[in-house]
C-alpha cells in the first residue's frame, strides 16, 4: 500500500463531490430508461404537424393555426414531462438509495449530507436539461420545416389573390414570428426552471416522506396549489383593507410564505400565444427559480441532516 | 427550520411582488382584476393551474367547438369560446373565430334555417349578432394592441346585414370609425385600415367635414389610396361641402377618364345597402352619360337601386 | 510515551428508538463503552437485534446517539472528517447494478477526493487485492454474492482508511467466498489496518479476531482478548499423529499415576465440515 497521505488533505471540494454524485444519479436514471419517453415526445411533435385543424377562417390563417398547434403540443408535452420527471425521479432516488443501502456506503465516506442532496438534485436537473434540450431541438426542427412550408403556401396564395405587397409582407412577418425563434427558447428555459423548482420541492418532501408515492402525490399537489400562491399573497396584502377574517388572512399568509409562486412561470403560455419575454425579465425569472431551488434544497438539508438512516 | 422557511418566504416576497408586477406590465401575465371581472378575462382557476398547458387545452376545445359548429349548437359553442379565450386570451384567432361564429354563422342560421317562430327567430338573430360584437369587444379589451381585432370590429359594425340588429346606423358607423381609428394607431396596421375609417366616418351624419379632411389627406398620400370607393367618397364629400361643384368634371379629373369615372360612380350609386352618401353622384352620372352618349333611357339612374336589408321583410312581420 | 489514539472509542453510548406514540421508546444500545486500539481486529458478536448494527451506525455518524459519544481516531463521529479514516461495508450491500466494478470503485474514489492517475492506479490495485481484476469491466448485475461482497470491501478501502468496519461481511456468501473474505481480513490486519467486525457467525470471528466483545440486549456482557476468553485454564490438549494403541495405553497409565489429573476425553479429532467442504470443492487443504 502507498505511503499514507492524510486523508483530510485530499478529500476534495464540495463541487467535485456534488458533480460526482450528480453524474452518478444521472447515469442511474438514464439506465432506468427514463429517456424512452423522448420517443413519445417525438411522435407527439410530429403528429401535431399533421393534425387537421378545423378551418374556421380563410386560408391565410390556416398556417398560423398549425404552427400554434405545434408549439402548444410541444411546450405542453415539455411541461408535463418535465414536471412529472422532476417529481418522480427525485422521489425515487433517495428511497432507492436507502433500500439498496447505497446511502450507507456513500454517507460512510467523508461526504457531507448537503453534498449528497445537492448531487442527487443535480442528477435530476441534468436529466431534465438533456431531455428538454432534445425536445427543444425536435420542436425547433419541426417548427422550422413547417414554417418554411407555410410561408411558401402563403406566398402562393397571396400571389394568386393579387394581394398588395405590404399585406403579403405583414402576413409573412406574422408567420415568421409564429415560427421558431428566441422567444420560444425563453419559454423552454422557463419550463426548465419551473421543473428545477419542482425537483427541489420533491427533494424536500422526500426527506421526510415515507414512500415514493407520497412524495409524488404531495409534490404534484404543491405544484397545483403553487399556482395560486400569488392569489393567496394578494389576498393577504389586500385583506386588511377589505376587512377579511383574521384566520383566512393568516392561512393565506402561510400559503404565500411556504409555497413558491408558480404563476410567474405562466409566461410560457404568453410566449406560445406570441409574446416575447425580454432577456432581462427572463433573467429575473431564472434568478427567482434559483432562489426557490436553493431555499428548498437548504430546507431539505435541515431535515436530512438530522435524519437517522 | 419552519421559522427559516417562513423568513425566507417573507424575504422572497420582496422580489416576488415586483416580479409579478413586471410580468403583468409586460403583458406576460394577465392583469389582476376584481373577482367579478376576472371570471371572464382569462384568470379562472382552471386556466391558472394549467400553466404551460393552456394553449394545448384551448386547441382541443377548439376542435370540439368546430364539432358544435357543424351541429349548429350555438349556445354550447358560445360557452366553449368563453372557455377557450379564458385559456388563451392573447390568441387573436379565437376571439375572431368566436365572434364570427356568433355574429355571422349563428345569425345566418337564425335568419334562414331556424325552425323557431318568426318573433323568436328575430330575437335570436339580434342577440347573436350583439353577442358576437360583445365577444369581439372583450377580445379587444384583452388585446388592445392588436389592430386586426379593432379592424374586425369595424368590419362587423359596417356590415349592412348586421346594422339592423344593432342600434341605429349612425351609432354603428361612428363606433366602426372609432375602431378603425384605434386599429390605425397601431404601428403595424395595414394601410387599408385608414381607408376603412374614412368609409365609416363618411356615413356618420354630421361628421362629413372630418371625413372630407381625412379623404383629402389620404388622397394626397398617393396612388395606393386611390381606390374607387375613396375617390367616389371624396367626390361626394366635396360636393356636400360645396353644392355648386361641377361633380361631372371633378369625377373625370379624379378618376383620370370618363369611362373609369362612370363605371366607378355607377357602382357607388348601386351600393345603397351600404348606406354610402351619394351627394352629387346623380348629377355627375348625368353629366358623364351625356359625354359618353348614353341615351337617357339606358341611364343607370332609371333602374332602381337594390333596397337596404330589412329584417321586417326577412322575418315576415 | 503517551498512549496512542485509539481507532475506535465509544463512551457510554445510549440509543433509543421511538416506536409509537404511547409506548416507551425502545432502547437498542444501553450505556455501551468500547475501545479498539489501532491494529486490532475486533469482533462484536451477539444475537440478532442485540444492537450491533445500531452501534456501527452511530460510530459512522449515520445516526445520532441519544447520549454518549463515538470517536474514530479521536474525531467525533458526528463530524464529517471522522469518516476520512474509515471504510464501511454494510450488510448485503446492493450497489447500483448498472455500474461495472471499475465504475463503482471510481465513483467512491471520487467521493473521497481521488482523481486522475492516482484514482486509476488505486482502482487497479483494489481489484487485484480483492481478486476481481477480470470481472472489473462487468456490470454488478452479473456478480455473485461473494463478488459483490468483495467489491464492497474494495469500495470500503478506496481511500486507504486506517479503520475498516464490516457488518456481517460473509452473510449469504458460500464457504469458498467466505474464506476469501476471511483471508482478506487477515491481509488487512497484516498491513496494520484496524478491523471492526460485526457478526453472529462465531466460528468466523474466532478465526480472525484477536479481541471480541459479546453484545446482548444492547449491553456488552463480555469483552477481552479472544485467547483469554476462550482458553480453558485447567485443561491441556495434545494431538498426536499415528499414535498406536500401546502408546495411548501408556499415556493413559501415566495420567492415572499423576495425582489430581484425569483424562476428560480421547479419540480421533474430527475435521470441521467447513474444512471438508473446502478440501473437496477447491482441492486445496484449507488451513487456518
Amino acid at each position: 500500500m502507498n505511503a499514507h497521505v492524510p486523508a483530510g488533505k485530499r478529500r476534495g471540494g464540495h463541487v467535485v463531490r456534488i458533480l460526482t454524485i450528480g453524474a452518478h444519479a444521472f447515469t442511474q436514471l438514464a439506465r432506468m430508461k427514463v429517456f424512452h419517453f423522448l420517443a413519445l415526445f417525438a411522435v407527439l411533435a410530429i403528429a401535431s404537424n399533421f393534425l387537421n385543424l378545423p378551418q374556421h377562417e380563410g386560408p391565410e390563417s390556416a398556417g398560423a393555426a398549425v404552427l400554434r398547434s405545434i408549439k402548444s403540443w410541444s411546450l405542453g408535452a415539455m411541461t408535463l414531462f418535465s414536471v412529472v420527471i422532476a417529481v418522480a425521479a427525485t422521489a425515487l432516488l433517495i428511497p432507492k438509495d436507502i433500500e439498496d443501502r447505497t446511502l450507507y456506503t456513500i454517507l460512510a465516506k467523508p461526504v457531507p449530507r448537503i453534498d449528497y442532496l445537492a448531487g442527487r438534485l443535480l442528477g435530476v436537473l441534468l436529466l431534465l436539461f438533456v431531455s428538454l434540450l432534445a425536445m427543444d431541438l425536435l420542436m425547433t426542427a419541426v417548427l422550422q420545416a413547417r414554417t418554411a412550408i407555410v410561408l411558401g403556401e402563403q406566398r402562393d396564395m397571396a400571389a394568386a389573390l393579387g394581394w398588395p405587397h405590404d399585406a403579403v409582407e405583414s402576413l409573412l412577418a406574422e408567420t415568421r414570428a409564429a415560427g421558431p425563434g428566441w422567444p420560444l427558447q425563453g419559454a423552454v428555459a422557463a419550463v426548465f426552471v419551473r421543473a428545477a423548482v419542482m425537483a427541489s420541492i420533491a427533494l424536500l418532501i422526500s426527506t421526510f416522506s415515507t414512500s415514493t408515492l407520497f412524495t409524488t402525490v404531495v409534490g404534484l399537489l404543491v405544484y397545483f396549489i403553487g399556482h395560486f400562491q400569488a392569489d393567496a399573497r394578494d389576498f393577504w396584502l389586500q385583506g386588511g383593507e377589505a376587512g377579511e377574517g383574521a384566520a383566512a388572512r393568516l392561512a393565506s399568509l402561510a400559503l404565500a410564505l411556504v409555497l413558491p409562486d408558480f404563476q410567474l412561470f405562466n409566461v410560457i403560455d404568453a410566449v406560445i400565444e406570441g409574446s416575447v419575454v425580454p432577456l432581462a425579465t427572463l433573467g429575473r425569472l431564472v434568478l427567482a427559480g434559483g432562489y426557490y431551488v436553493v431555499l428548498f434544497t437548504l430546507a431539505s438539508w435541515f431535515i436530512f441532516a438530522e435524519k437517522e438512516i | 427550520m419552519a421559522a427559516g422557511l417562513l423568513a425566507a418566504g417573507a424575504l422572497r416576497m420582496t422580489w416576488e411582488i415586483p416580479l409579478t408586477h413586471l410580468l403583468r406590465g409586460q403583458e406576460l401575465l394577465p392583469p389582476r382584476l376584481d373577482t367579478g371581472t376576472r371570471e371572464r378575462i382569462g384568470q379562472t382557476s382552471s386556466a391558472v393551474a394549467l400553466g404551460g398547458l393552456r394553449t394545448l387545452v384551448a386547441t382541443f376545445l377548439n376542435l370540439r367547438a368546430h364539432t358544435r359548429f357543424t351541429e349548429q349548437r350555438w349556445g354550447e359553442l358560445a360557452l366553449l369560446f368563453d372557455t377557450i379565450t379564458d385559456l388563451a386570451p392573447r390568441t387573436r384567432y379565437y376571439w375572431e373565430t368566436g365572434s364570427w361564429h356568433q355574429a355571422y354563422n349563428a345569425a345566418s342560421h337564425h335568419l334562414n334555417d331556424s325552425k323557431l317562430p318568426p318573433l323568436r327567430r328575430r330575437e335570436a338573430w339580434r342577440s347573436s349578432i350583439r353577442a358576437g360584437r360583445a365577444f369581439l369587444e372583450r377580445g379587444i379589451r384583452n388585446n388592445p394592441d392588436d389592430w386586426r381585432l379593432h379592424a374586425a370590429l369595424g368590419f362587423l359594425l359596417t356590415d349592412p346585414n348586421k346594422i339592423p340588429a344593432l342600434r341605429d346606423a349612425d351609432d354603428c358607423f361612428a363606433a366602426a370609425a372609432e375602431a378603425y381609428r384605434r386599429a390605425a394607431e397601431q404601428p403595424d396596421a395595414l394601410g387599408y385600415v385608414r381607408r376603412s375609417m374614412l368609409y365609416a366616418l363618411a356615413r356618420v351624419d354630421g361628421r362629413q367635414d372630418e371625413a372630407l379632411a381625412l379623404a383629402r389627406a389620404l388622397h394626397a398620400e398617393g396612388a395606393r389610396n386611390h381606390t374607387p370607393t375613396l375617390l367616389c367618397l371624396l367626390l361626394v364629400l366635396e360636393s356636400r361641402a360645396d353644392p355648386r361643384l361641377d361633380t361631372g368634371r371633378r369625377a373625370i379629373e379624379l378618376f383620370g377618364g370618363e369611362r373609369r369615372a362612370y363605371d366607378a360612380l355607377c357602382n357607388h350609386w348601386r351600393r345603397t345597402r351600404e348606406r354610402f352618401p351619394v351627394d352629387g353622384v346623380a348629377a355627375a352620372l348625368r353629366s358623364i352619360e351625356a359625354r359618353l352618349g348614353i341615351p337617357e333611357s339606358e341611364s343607370i339612374l332609371k333602374s332602381p337601386p337594390p333596397a337596404p336589408f330589412d329584417p321586417d321583410q326577412a322575418f315576415g312581420n | 510515551m503517551s498512549e496512542p489514539v485509539p481507532a475506535v472509542e465509544i463512551r457510554h453510548l445510549v440509543k433509543d428508538f421511538r416506536t409509537s406514540f404511547r409506548r416507551r421508546p425502545l432502547r437498542a444500545v444501553d450505556d455501551l463503552s468500547l475501545t479498539i486500539r489501532a491494529g486490532e481486529v475486533y469482533g462484536l458478536i451477539g444475537p440478532n437485534g442485540s444492537g450491533k448494527s445500531t452501534t456501527m451506525k452511530a460510530l459512522l455518524g449515520l445516526m445520532a446517539p441519544t447520549s454518549g459519544s463515538c470517536r474514530i481516531f479521536g474525531k467525533d463521529s458526528l463530524k464529517v472528517d471522522s469518516r476520512d479514516e474509515v471504510g464501511f461495508l454494510p450488510e448485503n450491500p446492493y450497489f447500483h447494478k448498472h455500474l461495472t466494478g471499475v465504475e463503482t470503485l471510481r465513483f467512491y474514489g471520487r467521493l473521497c477526493g481521488l482523481r486522475g492517475r492516482a484514482l486509476d492506479d488505486r482502482v487497479v490495485e483494489l481489484l487485484d487485492l480483492v481478486g476481481l481484476t477480470d470481472a472489473g469491466g462487468r456490470r454488478l448485475a452479473g456478480y455473485s454474492k461473494g463478488m459483490l461482497q468483495r467489491i464492497g470491501l474494495a469500495q470500503a478501502l478506496v481511500q486507504e482508511p486506517r479503520l475498516v468496519i464490516l457488518d456481517e461481511p460473509t452473510a449469504g456468501v458460500d464457504p469458498v467466498g467466505s474464506r476469501g473474505i476471511r483471508d482478506l481480513i487477515l491481509a488487512l490486519r497484516d498491513r496494520g489496518i484496524t478491523v471492526f467486525l460485526c457478526s453472529h457467525l462465531l466460528e468466523q470471528v474466532q478465526e480472525v479476531c484477536d479481541h471480541v466483545g459479546i453484545l446482548c440486549g444492547g449491553r456488552i456482557v463480555r469483552e477481552g482478548r479472544l485467547d483469554d476468553l476462550i482458553s480453558i485454564e485447567d485443561q491441556t490438549e495434545i494431538v498426536i499423529r499415528r499414535a498406536g494403541a500401546d502408546l495411548v495405553e501408556r499415556i493413559t497409565a501415566l495420567v492415572g499415576e499423576s495425582p489430581g489429573a484425569s483424562i476428560v476425553r480421547s479419540g480421533r479429532p474430527r475435521t470441521t465440515l467447513e474444512r471438508l467442504f473446502l478440501e473437496t470443492t477447491t482441492g486445496k487443504e484449507g488451513g487456518a
